[in-house]
């Protein structure tokens, strides 16, 4: 082949012509997949493709990067809520948990028994937001249009309800250290019911039309296989770790909160393709409107959402790092306060940074056909990764 | 029983045998009074302490479900080894640093993590070590958690550590452009802050 | 007040200075049938004032001449309402499948001149080409699209003696006609200039070309049994009997590949839009997208009306329109009025079964956008090139039994006589 190429090369040189090469090899072409490409989301990686398949792929995470681990050096404790929601705006209510509840380790603040029950209803509820979204995404990037917009209308039952317990659509500012910052208002438990109710419904026609779809389990099914040991290895979480074959999920695993008064199985998956991470978050809201119903029966009547804190609380000088199960994977907090009601750094462990290393660890060797249903199917959220 | 982990212990019953999910966390914060430690997490950190001796690994502290070993750079490789080969923590969940220029240090943290083994699902066990701001260099641990690759990396350029034997010591989420000190050092302000 | 009468003022000078002059040029020169014995002269023309009747024959005589054929009815202006029909029922459609609305605000009910008010859209915006490419093909791409699709329509009989073009070997026309989009596809991608649609042309070059031949196999039963290649002796042949009936799989076949010839979700590969930005269409913009976009839905027409042909018995149907409006030559008002010379029962029958059951087709033709995710090339080509070839012989071997079994064909048992 080589000799080949030598040969057309003289050739077309004595024509007067010249070959530009591209790289060493000339049959690599070079893909720059984002940041303004409708399949990416604000992120870029790059792809070198030989025919159809990729043989090396690169991420370049980092457009929407704004410094938040920086910025909550400089805003005391309750400051920093409304800016560390940013990376995740529908899924806020689970980003600030995480938080919440490693500043009350560090300051000692006990948080009333009905702000625990709010705080894990608001939790359920932008986890289903979240997840909704993503897969109104998968949808879009297989071509699916339908799946496109019924998530997305769907999304809106929770957006209400949301809206109606902090004011907010996205970007809640809901929890704080302490609790949550008010009481559900009236009527808000039928609602809720209400909703869930139509909800469960409606996942049953989403798996009619778009899960048991011949076309889109032929895109998916052995697309992408992450095995179980690759996955343990590469410390991947959330739904892309239960779709290999691990149970894991923090709310099981280390209950946080009032998680360990619930039942609820862990749904996981073992085929670890790319239709089994599709799969796994449908089981997970199905999971989740379960447990939602839990969480409203056994809340008590009556009591405060929140403890009474200084305006500026402070601890003594120490670390602390909680996690969080959210739509992503483990969402943990590490913060180091010097007893100054500033704290003094802090770390956020975002699943979609450590979901990013199973990209090209599933891409090389696959179809760049393929490269819509494994990206999208890794539940990255890029915005979330930059913090 | 309240999960609530501020409850300050009337009685600081820590279970001795490690149930995976729930009422471990009965723990005082730290640097309050002296409480006594948990057992199942002693356990494992006398493991690490009994393989590589005293003066290797300093305990920084052990509470329920969360422990911090601080070990010299140069022992690092050997002991997250050790880690995950024996005591079975499979993963590193993140990889940080945090500077602290009044003692000129810079202490890197690797939070580790078990997916395979029920028992410690849910613990920590964080290795740190620490390096001097003037000349941060840390030998790398991908070798033994490949997890760790980005995270390392971010931390490269956050922070300025170099990991030897790291492929890409490179920016990552910062701008192409960036010449400017690592951000997450204490002298580089914010503007207008 | 000045105004109007300025108004009326300039319309007096423009009527009689510039229009009357041009009737009368026209009618000097275009070939006019005798009016009741009489030659038709411009005086006479002007005459029709007084006794309307005299329009008709006239009106009979413009419909049956070859421009009106090929530009309005049932050529390409016929083609181009139907396409907009198409695209705004296919708005409303999807949307109401989507739990949405679709257009609403343009037009009073329901959204109607949404259509109108994006082609102008399209015409007043700015064509950007990318340095570099090749501006000839880049504006000659879309026009020979439009040019090629009008072609197709050209040769579709609507109603019996209605067709722009009547050629004898009227399949082969159009198969060959249709060979040629690949090949735009191609040139407009390579004049392009640009990775992805380059990636998006060759990906319509192998999905059209692997579905050509189920294309012309499927059709190739209809001939076996209609014993004729002209699409009008075809649509006559299926007289009791629809070829539905006796050839389903081939019916099937030819719509799964004239989805994907058509570029139509779940074959929308060129232009996936997650994966290569807009395929092969990346770069157009402005009129050039929007005469794409135009030759795109006058093709759905074309080739749901070759399917109608084919397989639905073109016109056939049950007369539901009078043959006649009024029972033997009536002059004056009642003669304008019941179209006498013009109106033919037969043949608004014809027109009428037609575009029902074309716009039957092209619904189902929608149907598939709403439901399914978009293939991968590799299931598509293997697809195209095994499965559907594989069932095109089976049913051309049912074709040829039902022939040599004496049901069908010359002769037959269930052929019109």
């Amino acid at each position: 082949m080589e000799k080949n190429l030598e040969h057309q090369i003289d050739e077309s040189e004595k024509l007067g012509m010249q070959i530009v090469k591209e790289s060493e090899d000339d049959r690599l072409m070079t893909l720059s997949v984002g940041p303004q490409h409708p399949g990416s989301g604000h992120f870029r990686f790059t792809i070198k493709v030989d025919g159809d398949y990729v043989v090396h792929c690169d991420p370049d995470p980092g457009y929407v990067h704004r410094g938040e681990e920086k910025m909550c050096e400089y805003r005391n404790f309750i400051q920093n809520i409304p800016h560390l929601e940013r990376p995740v705006i529908h899924d806020s209510a689970n980003i600030t948990y995480s938080y919440s509840l490693a500043v009350e380790e560090l300051v000692g603040i006990q948080v009333p028994r009905r702000g625990q029950f709010i705080r894990a209803i608001a939790s359920e509820l932008d986890r289903q937001i979240y997840t909704l979204y993503w897969l109104a995404i998968y949808g879009i990037f297989l071509g699916h249009s339908t799946m496109f917009m019924w998530p997305t209308g769907d999304r809106e039952l929770f957006i209400d309800l949301m809206d109606a317990l902090s004011g907010a659509r996205v970007t809640h500012a809901f929890n704080i250290p302490g609790g949550v910052r008010n009481d559900i208002p009236d009527g808000f438990k039928d609602k809720c019911l209400r909703h869930i109710s139509y909800f469960e419904k409606r996942l049953k026609e989403y798996e009619d039309i778009f899960y048991t779809n011949p076309l889109f389990i032929q895109r998916t099914e052995g697309v992408g296989i992450l095995t179980k040991e690759d996955a343990i290895g590469l410390g991947v979480t959330g739904s892309v770790l239960r779709a290999s074959g691990v149970p894991y999920d923090i709310r099981k695993a280390e209950p946080y909160d009032v998680y360990n008064e619930i039942d609820f199985k862990v749904q996981y998956m073992k085929s670890g393709d790319s239709l089994a991470r599709a799969y796994v978050p449908l089981l997970d809201m199905k999971e989740s409107c379960h447990i939602m119903r839990q969480l409203l029966d056994k809340m008590p009547e009556s009591g405060e959402v929140r403890a009474k804190l200084q305006p500026t609380p402070k601890g003594p000088p120490g670390e602390a790092y909680r996690r969080v199960e959210s739509g992503r994977g483990a969402l943990g907090y590490y913060i180091v306060s010097d007893g100054s009601p500033k704290p003094y750094r802090v770390k956020i462990s975002v699943g979609s940074f450590r979901n990013m290393i199973a990209l090209p660890h599933l891409l090389v060797g696959s179809k760049l056909a393929d490269m819509p249903s494994v990206y999208w199917s890794l539940n990255y959220w890029p915005v979330e990764a930059d913090r | 029983m309240s999960q609530d982990p501020k409850n300050k212990p009337v009685d600081s019953t820590t279970p001795s045998q490690p149930p995976p999910s729930p009422p471990a966390k009965a723990a005082a914060p730290p640097a309050k009074k002296e409480t006594e430690a948990p057992a199942f997490e002693k356990g494992l950190v006398s493991q690490i302490i009994s393989r590589f001796g005293d003066d290797k690994i300093k305990v920084a502290y052990i509470r329920p479900l969360r422990m911090k070993v601080n070990v010299d750079p140069l022992d690092m490789v050997e002991v997250a080894t050790f880690i995950r080969d024996n005591l079975g923590f499979d993963h590193a969940e993140s990889v940080t640093g945090t500077d602290y220029p009044k003692d000129n240090q810079i202490e890197v943290i690797y939070q580790l993590g078990s997916y395979s083994k029920d028992d410690i699902a849910a613990h920590i066990l964080s290795l740190t070590t620490r390096t001097s701001r003037d000349d941060a260099r840390l030998p790398t641990l991908i070798n033994v958690y490949k997890s760790a690759e980005y995270h390392e990396r971010e931390t490269f350029e956050m922070l300025g550590v170099y990991f030897e034997g790291h492929p890409r010591n490179e920016r990552f989420l910062l701008p192409e452009d960036w010449a400017d000190l690592p951000p997450l050092r204490k002298e580089f302000r914010i503007r207008g802050r | 007040m000045a105004s109007i009468i300025w108004l009326i003022l300039w319309i007096l000078i423009i009527v009689s200075l510039v229009g009357l002059p041009l009737i009368f040029i026209i009618l000097f020169y275009l070939p006019l049938p005798p009016v009741n014995g009489e030659v038709l002269t411009p005086y006479l023309f002007l005459s029709m004032m007084v006794d309307p009747t005299r329009t008709l024959p006239i009106l009979h005589f413009i419909i049956h001449t070859d421009l009106f054929k090929v530009a309005v009815f049932p050529g390409f202006s016929f083609a181009a309402l139907l396409a907009a029909v198409t695209i705004f029922v296919e708005r409303k459609f999807l949307a109401k499948m989507q739990l949405r609305i679709g257009p609403l605000y343009c037009g009073k009910i329901e959204g109607i001149l949404q259509l109108l008010a994006d082609g102008l859209k399209l015409i007043a915006k700015e064509i950007i080409i990318p340095s570099g490419a090749d501006k000839p093909i880049f504006w000659a791409a879309p026009i020979a699209f439009v040019a090629t699709a009008a072609a197709v329509v050209a040769l579709i009989p609507v109603a019996p003696g209605w067709v722009a073009a009547d050629v004898n070997v009227g399949i082969i026309a159009v198969f060959a006609i249709l060979g040629f989009f690949p090949l735009i596809a191609l040139l407009f991608s390579w004049a392009s200039n640009s990775k992805y649609p380059f990636i998006g042309g060759l990906r319509a070059l192998h999905q059209m070309i692997a579905f050509e031949i189920p294309f012309f196999l499927s059709a190739l039963s209809v001939v076996i049994l209609s014993g004729s290649l002209n699409l009008t002796d075809i649509a006559k042949a299926q007289h009791p009997y629809w070829y539905i009936f006796f050839l389903p799989i081939s019916a099937f076949v030819f719509f799964i590949s004239s989805l994907a010839e058509l570029e139509r979700i779940p074959f929308d590969l060129p232009e996936a839009e997650s994966e290569i930005v807009a395929g092969w269409l990346t770069e157009t913009s402005g009129m050039i997208f929007g005469l794409i976009q135009l030759g795109s839905y006058v093709k759905v027409y074309a080739l749901s009306a070759l399917f109608v042909v084919l397989f639905l018995g073109g016109w056939a149907g049950p007369q539901i329109f009078p043959k006649e409006l009024a029972h033997g030559p009536t002059a004056g008002l009642m003669g304008l009025l019941t179209l006498q010379g013009v109106y033919n029962g037969v043949t608004v029958n014809a027109i009428f079964w037609f575009t029902v059951k074309t716009l039957g087709i092209i619904m189902l033709m929608l149907l598939p956008r709403g439901i399914s995710p978009r293939i991968r090339i590799d299931i598509l080509l293997h697809t195209g090139w095994y499965k559907l070839i594989v069932l095109t012989f089976i049913n051309m071997f049912i074709a040829l039994a039902l022939i040599y079994g004496g049901i069908l064909g010359p002769g037959g048992l269930l052929t019109a006589h």
